[in-house]
């Protein structure tokens, strides 16, 4: 049974550039799990994104060498249409990528270039408005709703399409806390609900870590760490010489630790990180 | 209040039961009417009936008030170029001299045929445009089985439209914000800057039409090849129903046109020897 | 003149859009020069507007904006740039010159300054930004993301307005780039004597740099004081869908324990955990 995906001493290097911007990347996605990308600007994770979805090489023009399989076969033998059918990409511009006049058209557009029929697409279309609460926008033109609506329109209309894998490239850098809240709550419901396969590149570490098993740390095009989240986050100087910053929780423990004061696994969340103090004033008392 | 291609129209507009094939007919025939018909009479007539089917529509009748100077300029510069730019034609009958222009009966009559022909064409565009939403223009194109491509490039055009007006309203601000002030500089001046909107606007549509394709990829869109002969299932056209009011209206206009062809062919009727008008004119001027 | 008078006044200002959306209501405001401010509050509220109001791309519809003593409603918009600048989000909105140079002189050759004036405003700008004399002949579609900012924002700089509004420095930057910029506005602020104010969402760059927070909801400013006392508002903030920085929450949580609520950053965390452990009953910390 091959793996869902299987990037094998891949590199990669754009026409007119001196180095390549991923570099012998090796590593394999299995179903239903939920890795976050991370690494500093220019360090390949939406070259990576691309690659998986075949818009490298297929739209740009460069050097490949090594393999990106999805389900065994590499993403360029894949007909014209047919990869998007297992693959999905979320992009961080809200504006550029709604490609239709209504939000409803926009849910169906990739549904009817895959040539679904009505009835399909018109369950999947309720699936998918109940799992982003899109209901009451659906006859609503890409200018009468917010930078947060529109991102979670992208992802329900990439879901809808029902990929094996989807990846969201910094879907909420450009939104406000609130709408990053959102489009993460239904990150959140799809990990509980279903079996989809969920790749998150993003800067925004504190919505992350409590939603991803795996972590994958790029910089300068090759993976610097790769690894399940808590064992990943035990090592925040590398993540920090990289320019990696860690949650604020994170950050004061592993303070704590190089002082000597604390050993152990670094919190995920803020509730983690009260418990942990709590226990450390107060000893075997809390 | 809703917003159409060129203006607003109110929720309870009866233009919303109208099913937008039926609209689209009739900008497609209607506008043709006048090819058929020299009378001035009546093409005005056929203006204020138009005049009437906007109000009817509730469309916002203000709207339609900027169009009366690019009427009347219009009006200038055919009644213009007919006479002036002329030329000197002895078989004429000549009205006056000026200036050692010849201006001419005929040409006279000649260009205002011609501007009470162009007259009620666009307006019968304005009507369209003021009383249809986006969506409706799809819809419409959908509905008489025009390529996918085609009706796509259209809806994309007017998506780029909206984004780029939004995008000059910005860069407008932001050349203001660094000490740029047009008021009460010479137009040739403002005109001389323009290139100082031309380009910010080209940059960015630069930046978004990439991002824009690789959408369009990753939603299954296929330009060109097997994919992209994919039976679509117009899952849009499931909300729109012809009802019989539709099918009456498709008739009436339908019919009207055929009538409109026998009475100008058959009978000779909207010819110019039985203008009133033109009588008159001739009557004044000679 | 006494440097505590306020540079900008905001008197009742209200602001309505010419369909009718009212995007300000009542606002009333003092900055004083030399301050650090992150203006903060969820999309729609209001910010972006306050900022261009405050330097005369809007006019109010009520009120009043003075700026060193001129009005806003009577004084040109050239004279008003000069006091107060705004860098856009996206430096594509500005830049349409084939090179840098020419970029960073618009402003000033705007505002009709002599040539060798302008020269001098230029290298000025260039150098407090950063931006390599090399890159001057570059045109400023091809340079990265970040230098297309940096030429941004010298060419508001070569106005030398006293107040700076920089809308989203940090969006889409990484770590480092984030904290680069945010140095760069802390040294405009410290070493130069600007007024800056951040428009952000970034709220542990805000604990960080900026010392007095006005955070605005709906048209109104919901809560205006330094940094440590705002965040200590959490239900205000939650109104217009805001929270504290992850450290400053923990801090809240933990405050039963001892902790300052208005913590800001992981150093003062450690400290007050140090000086709590040495209180606490257990010694002896390693478990």
């Amino acid at each position: 049974m091959p793996e869902l995906v299987e990037i094998d001493n891949y590199t990669w290097q754009y026409l007119n550039t001196d180095r390549p911007a991923l570099q012998d990347i090796t590593l394999t996605l299995k179903e239903g799990s939920f890795v976050g990308v991370i690494g500093p600007n220019g360090s390949g994770k939406t070259s990576l994104a691309y690659s998986i979805d075949g818009l490298i090489p297929g739209q740009y023009h460069g050097i490949k060498q090594g393999a990106v399989k999805i389900l065994g076969r590499e993403v360029e033998t894949y007909p014209r249409g047919e990869l998007q059918r297992q693959v999905g990409v979320v992009f961080s511009d809200p504006e550029s990528q709604f490609t239709a006049m209504t939000v409803e058209d926009e849910l169906v557009f990739g549904m009817e270039n895959l040539g679904m029929s009505i009835p399909e697409i018109r369950e999947r279309l309720e699936w998918v408005l109940d799992l982003t609460d899109l209901g009451p926008l659906l006859n609503k033109p890409p200018y009468e709703i917010s930078g947060g609506q529109k991102q979670r329109v992208a992802l329900a209309a990439v879901l809808a399409m029902t990929p094996k894998v989807t990846i969201l490239d910094e879907p909420t850098s450009m939104l406000d806390p609130m709408s990053r809240r959102r489009v993460f709550d239904v990150l959140a419901r799809l990990k509980s609900e279903q079996k989809n396969t969920i790749i998150v590149i993003e800067h925004s570490l504190e919505n992350l870590i409590p939603l991803a098993d795996r972590m994958i740390l790029l910089s300068e095009g090759q993976i610097a760490l790769d690894d399940e989240t808590e064992a990943f986050f035990q090592n925040i100087d590398l993540l920090l010489e990289k320019g990696i910053s860690p949650p604020g929780a994170m950050r004061f423990f592993h303070e704590l630790s190089r002082a000597g004061f604390y050993q152990g696994g670094f919190p995920l969340t803020v509730e983690e990180g009260y418990n942990k103090i709590k226990k450390l004033l107060q000893g075997d008392q809390a | 209040m809703n917003k159409t291609l060129l203006g607003y129209v109110p929720n309870e507009s009866p233009i919303y039961a109208i099913h937008p094939f039926v609209k689209l007919f009739f900008l497609l025939v209607v506008s043709l009417f006048p090819l058929f018909v020299s009378a001035p009479e009546w093409n005005i007539l056929l203006i204020l009936i138009i005049f009437a089917l906007m109000w009817y529509s509730r469309v916002n009748m203000k709207t339609v008030r900027i169009y009366i100077p690019v009427a009347i300029s219009m009006g200038t510069i055919i009644l213009l170029s007919y006479t002036v730019l002329g030329g000197i034609h002895p078989e004429y009958q000549l009205l006056f001299r000026i200036v050692g222009v010849h201006i001419y009966w005929e040409r006279v009559r000649d260009a205002v045929v011609v501007y009470f022909r162009i007259l009620p064409m666009i307006m019968t565009m304005v009507f369209f445009l003021t009383t249809s939403r986006e969506r409706d223009l799809i819809v419409a194109m959908c509905s008489i089985r025009a390529p996918f491509v085609v009706t796509y490039v259209f809806a994309m055009a007017l998506r780029s439209a909206g984004m780029v007006l939004e995008d000059f309203q910005i860069v407008r601000q932001a050349e203001q914000a660094r000490g740029f002030d047009s008021a009460g500089k010479s137009l040739i001046y403002k005109i001389r800057k323009y290139v100082m909107y031309m380009i910010p606007l080209f940059a960015l549509s630069l930046r978004r039409s990439e991002e824009f394709t690789n959408a369009l990829v990753a939603r299954g869109y296929a330009f060109t090849g097997e994919a992209s002969r994919v039976k679509r299932a117009n899952y849009i056209l499931t909300h729109y129903h012809f009802s019989t009011v539709d099918i009456i209206l498709t008739a009436i206009i339908g019919l009207s046109f055929v009538v409109l062809l026998v009475l100008r062919y058959g009978f000779n009727y909207f010819s110019l020897e039985d203008s009133w008008i033109m009588d008159w004119l001739r009557q004044i001027l000679s | 003149m006494n440097t505590n008078e306020a540079f900008i006044q905001v008197r009742n200002l209200s602001f309505s859009y010419q369909d009718g959306t009212q995007a300000l209501s009542e606002i009333n405001l003092e900055i004083v020069k030399g301050e650090f401010i992150a203006l903060i509050g969820q999309n729609g509220s209001g910010k972006t507007t306050l900022s261009k109001c405050l330097n005369g791309l809007f006019k109010p519809t009520r009120g009043d904006v003075i700026v060193d003593g001129l009005n806003s409603k009577t004084t040109s918009i050239v004279q008003m740039v000069r006091r107060v600048g705004y860098v856009f989000q996206n430096p594509d909105h500005q830049l349409f010159n084939s090179n840098c140079w020419d970029e960073i002189a618009y402003g000033p050759r705007n505002i009709l300054l002599p040539e060798d004036e302008v020269k001098v405003r230029v290298q000025e700008a260039a150098s407090v930004v950063g931006l390599p004399e090399n890159d001057f002949t570059e045109h400023p579609f091809f340079l990265t993301k970040g230098l297309r900012q940096r030429v941004a924002i010298a060419s508001i700089l070569a106005l030398r307005p006293q107040v700076i509004i920089v809308d989203e420095p940090t969006t889409g930057q990484d770590t480092r780039q984030s904290y680069e910029i945010m140095d760069f506005l802390k040294d405009l602020n410290e070493e130069h004597g600007h007024t800056v104010i951040i428009i952000t969402h970034d709220m542990p760059i805000v604990a960080q740099y900026a010392r007095r927070v006005i955070v605005m909801g709906m048209g109104s400013v919901m809560a205006d004081g330094p940094t440590a006392e705002v965040f200590k508002q959490t239900d205000v903030l939650a109104q217009t869908f805001l929270e504290p920085p992850q450290i400053t929450q923990l801090a809240q949580l933990a405050s039963g324990l001892g902790f300052n609520p208005g913590t800001l950053t992981v150093e003062e965390m450690v400290g007050q955990f140090l000086a709590l452990k040495q209180d606490s009953p257990v010694n002896n910390g390693c478990l």
